[in-house]
């Protein structure tokens, strides 16, 4: 009897561990160079006052995962699937480029940040950022699934760089936890941007896509849902934990500093290091290295991926090049186009990319979002595995929220001496 | 040549020159006739949907469509779940090319006007997939439908002709009332029918396997990773999996109910017929990677003191797949393994000739504990295409063949290499 059940308890452990993945890689990817450097910020400039939007992020960001992992395990289709089937091919097509804008601006933010984290460790960008951009396409393209599989676990693991870091920067625990559970308000420009910033690289619509196609990858079967929505829960708690680390290191060491200023995510690392020591400042910048390297290796492949899969192309790591070309042509422009932009562009000049992937993100959120709604509440397609009303009244708001707060985030880069100081 | 998209939103009039509405989607009755457009779903000003009959279509170009019914004697479109409709069903949607034994997703659809007695009739000639449909579908409704044309023309096309299309409805009801078949797929080559059903979705993939023949879905279920046999089989009716798992090679079908749930693989076991189901039984019992585990349980084996008469006479009553017996093996009276004699062998010799002196001079076979890797080993140091699995008192029990060890390799490779 209790060995029965002992076993019954191993064998849901296993089924665990099997459908485990899609969402927490997701989770990793998204506290990427550009997330790392914003949590940064927000922590330089704001202390611990910003803490509090961390739980209502998560609430959010378990809600919209949670979701499309539940349409890709009932339907067997990714979301760019479902969207040109239901929104016909134009629709598709603008998404796609939409999202091909975005993520090309992402990339760069990934290369930028791979530069700024080796510069900590006095390596030039000509030599991090080439010999990054080989590594990541040729363990895509060349390496074997295992041995990709065992060096993306890894860099999962490697995000302990930033707990460890905080730690050593000795922060007030008592009152950084109170700022986490007491949400506070600052009527100022600044402060709301930085707000908005949070939400907004927390939640992006690449995401979404990413997701769904993992969870349809992974062939998930819909008996096996319920720990697939594990999968999501802690790797949406594992990215605002991380965040939270990431806050609180700065707050507790280039807040109380006074000099408030950083301009890149290697910059905050810098500033740790007479703060905080020697430890954590490099600490912060290897993992700065280790998430813009990840992000840069995913981001450029799903990319690719999901413009094909809604074009109608060809398209997986699995086929020939002569089988995909589109596909393999999107994946190496991506990473080509990224790597270059850093190493030839001054850092002025990259800002237009970035801008333009942020205001590229911020339209089609709202789009993927009400898509995604919209889909989810289809008879046809999900069946008993709709959303029940309450959730959708959950779900409408946070939607609405993040659809308002982005769109801010892009009027507000367009105007940004608009906001009251 | 028109094509759906030039067709979509086209005005259509009524008898007298009034303006009826905007064409929105084409129907076809494929219980009448695949390939005529039966009928027009047009959206008229007040937002209804009316319905044109394809006799009532007098003419259609791509600037309007004449109708010679007058405004109030149209009538209302009645929702019909035996009409197949361009848009909704075909448009966008994944299908499969039969010719080239892919899954493509539509671009477009192409039609040809056809004049019959007094009325027009559209045909649905060719679904399209290719570049130059894309861009005609970004481009609709921005350009006039000429330039369109003109700038699509140097773009590629590619068409699959409307008889090699194979739509995939996974409503198993809807598919009997719009005469859907996978008639055309299942005389695909199993492997190719696998490819296919690796790039559907679940419910897609259910349909297509029920549309099989049993036959043909357990030997196309066979191709695919077990896993994913695993999953389909559970999502069909267990009738219809036990008649398939039946039709399966016995140790595929033991690799495949030992990935299902203890549940589900009791009851299939139990729906197969009794003789099959004790197979798969005793191949069920043996560890995995193991030869007991690899070896199937259909081969052909006959009295040592047999001659050739015997053993053409053995393989001619042999109920399984003959084209994979290579060897006919020989057993004492006590079921004892004693001997293995080559096809070939036996058909170069006279009638009369004693089995025993045809056998193989030296006589290799395995335990049915011995671990996958030294089968393997075995069949790359001594060349083998089939060896013969003996138990621990030497009773001939299974045989594994050379393909069963090829598929060992190469999904172990594989899987080093990408999962």
């Amino acid at each position: 009897m209790n060995r029965e059940r002992l076993r019954r308890y191993r064998t849901s452990l296993l089924i665990f561990l099997a459908v485990l993945g899609p969402g927490i890689i997701t989770a990793n990817v998204d506290n990427d160079a550009g997330g790392i450097y914003t949590y940064s910020l927000a922590g330089a400039k704001f202390g611990f006052t910003l803490l509090w939007t961390l739980i209502p992020i998560t609430v959010a960001l378990v809600v919209v995962q949670e979701i499309v992992a539940r349409m890709g395990v009932v339907t067997g289709k990714g979301l760019a699937d479902l969207i040109r089937e239901e929104y016909g091919f134009r629709t598709t097509f603008i998404l796609m480029m939409m999202l091909l804008a975005a993520d090309l601006g992402n990339t760069v933010a990934e290369f930028a940040g791979l530069a700024s984290g080796m510069s900590v460790f006095g390596v030039t960008r000509y030599v991090a950022v080439p010999l990054g951009a080989v590594l990541v396409w040729a363990l895509v393209v060349k390496g074997t699934y295992r041995l990709v599989e065992k060096v993306f676990l890894a860099a999962c693991v490697f995000y302990v760089a930033y707990p460890v870091s905080c730690f050593l920067a000795h922060p007030k625990w008592p009152d950084a936890v109170i700022s986490t559970l007491r949400p506070t308000f600052q009527f100022s420009g600044s402060y709301l941007y930085m707000l908005i910033g949070v939400v907004g690289t927390t939640i992006a619509p690449w995401m979404q896509f990413y997701l769904q196609a993992a969870v349809v990858e992974k062939g998930i079967k819909v008996k096996e849902y319920i720990y697939s929505r594990w999968d999501v829960i802690v790797g949406c708690i594992i990215t605002d934990v991380v965040a939270f680390f990431i806050i609180v290191a700065c707050a507790a060491t280039i807040y109380l500093s006074g000099h408030r200023q950083i301009n890149d995510a290697g910059d905050a690392a810098l500033a740790l290091r007479p703060l905080a020591g020697h430890a954590a400042s490099a600490l912060f910048a290897f993992g700065l290295c280790n998430a813009s390297l990840f992000s840069a290796c995913i981001l450029p492949l799903a990319t690719a991926y999901y413009v094909c899969e809604g074009l109608g192309l060809e398209a997986g790591i699995n086929k020939r090049f002569d089988e995909a070309p589109a596909f393999y042509w999107l994946y190496t422009s991506l990473i080509v186009v990224g790597a270059l932009a850093v190493m030839l562009l001054s850092e002025a000049r990259q800002i237009p990319i970035i801008l333009f992937s942020q205001v590229a993100n911020g339209i089609l959120l709202p789009f993927v979002l009400i898509f995604m709604l919209h889909l989810v509440n289809r008879d046809d397609l999900m069946g008993k595995y709709k959303n029940s009303r309450l959730f959708n009244y959950i779900a409408w708001v946070s939607c609405v929220v993040m659809i308002v707060l982005t769109l801010l985030l892009v009027v507000s880069t367009f105007f940004p001496d608009k906001l009251p100081a | 040549m028109i094509y759906f998209t030039e067709l979509e939103h086209l005005p259509v009039y009524g008898v007298k020159g009034e303006y009826l509405g905007q064409l929105e989607d084409l129907c076809v009755a494929p219980a009448q006739n695949s390939l005529r457009v039966a009928s027009y779903l047009v959206r008229s000003p007040k937002n209804a949907l009316i319905c044109i009959t394809h006799e009532q279509m007098q003419s259609l170009s791509v600037r309007a469509g004449q109708t010679n019914v007058p405004r109030d004697e149209v009538r209302c479109y009645a929702p019909d779940e035996g009409l197949l409709k361009v848009k909704k069903d075909i448009l966008d949607q994944q299908i499969i090319d039969v010719n080239n034994r892919k899954v493509v997703r539509v671009n477009d659809v192409d039609f040809d006007i056809q004049p019959t007695d007094h009325h027009a009739e559209l045909r649905i000639v060719a679904v399209n997939v290719g570049m130059a449909a894309a861009l005609r579908r970004l481009l609709q409704g921005l350009l006039a439908k000429h330039t369109i044309r003109m700038l699509t023309s140097s773009f590629p096309t590619r068409t699959i002709p409307w008889e090699f299309v194979n739509l995939i409805e996974p409503d198993p009801q809807r598919r009997l009332k719009l005469r859907l078949s996978y008639d055309r797929v299942a005389e695909l080559h199993p492997a190719d029918i696998a490819d296919i059903l690796e790039e559907l979705s679940r419910d897609e993939q259910k349909s297509v396997l029920e549309g099989l023949d049993d036959e043909t879905a357990a030997q196309a279920l066979s191709e695919i990773p077990t896993r994913m046999q695993a999953d389909l089989l559970e999502s069909i009716p267990t009738e219809k999996a036990a008649d398939i798992v039946e039709e399966m090679a016995p140790d595929e079908a033991a690799d495949v109910l030992q990935e299902l749930s203890p549940e589900t693989s009791a009851e299939v076991l139990a729906d197969m017929g009794k003789d099959e189901a004790n197979e798969v039984r005793e191949l069920l019992g043996f560890e995995e990677n193991t030869a007991g585990a690899l070896m199937t349980t259909e081969y052909v084996f006959v009295h040592e003191s047999a001659s050739v008469e015997g053993a053409i006479a053995a393989l001619r009553n042999f109920e399984g797949p003959v084209e994979l017996i290579q060897m006919i093996y020989l057993v004492d009276s006590d079921a004892q393994l004693t001997g293995a004699v080559p096809v070939g062998r036996i058909l170069l010799s006279q009638a009369a000739t004693m089995l025993k002196e045809l056998a193989m001079d030296s006589l290799i076979s395995v335990p049915s504990h011995a671990r996958a890797v030294s089968v393997v080993d075995l069949f790359h140091k001594y060349n083998l295409v089939s060896l013969p699995v003996v138990d621990d008192n030497g009773h001939l029990i299974g045989v594994v063949t050379a393909d069963d060890v090829l598929e060992l390799v190469i999904t172990k490779k594989q899987f080093r290499n990408r999962g």
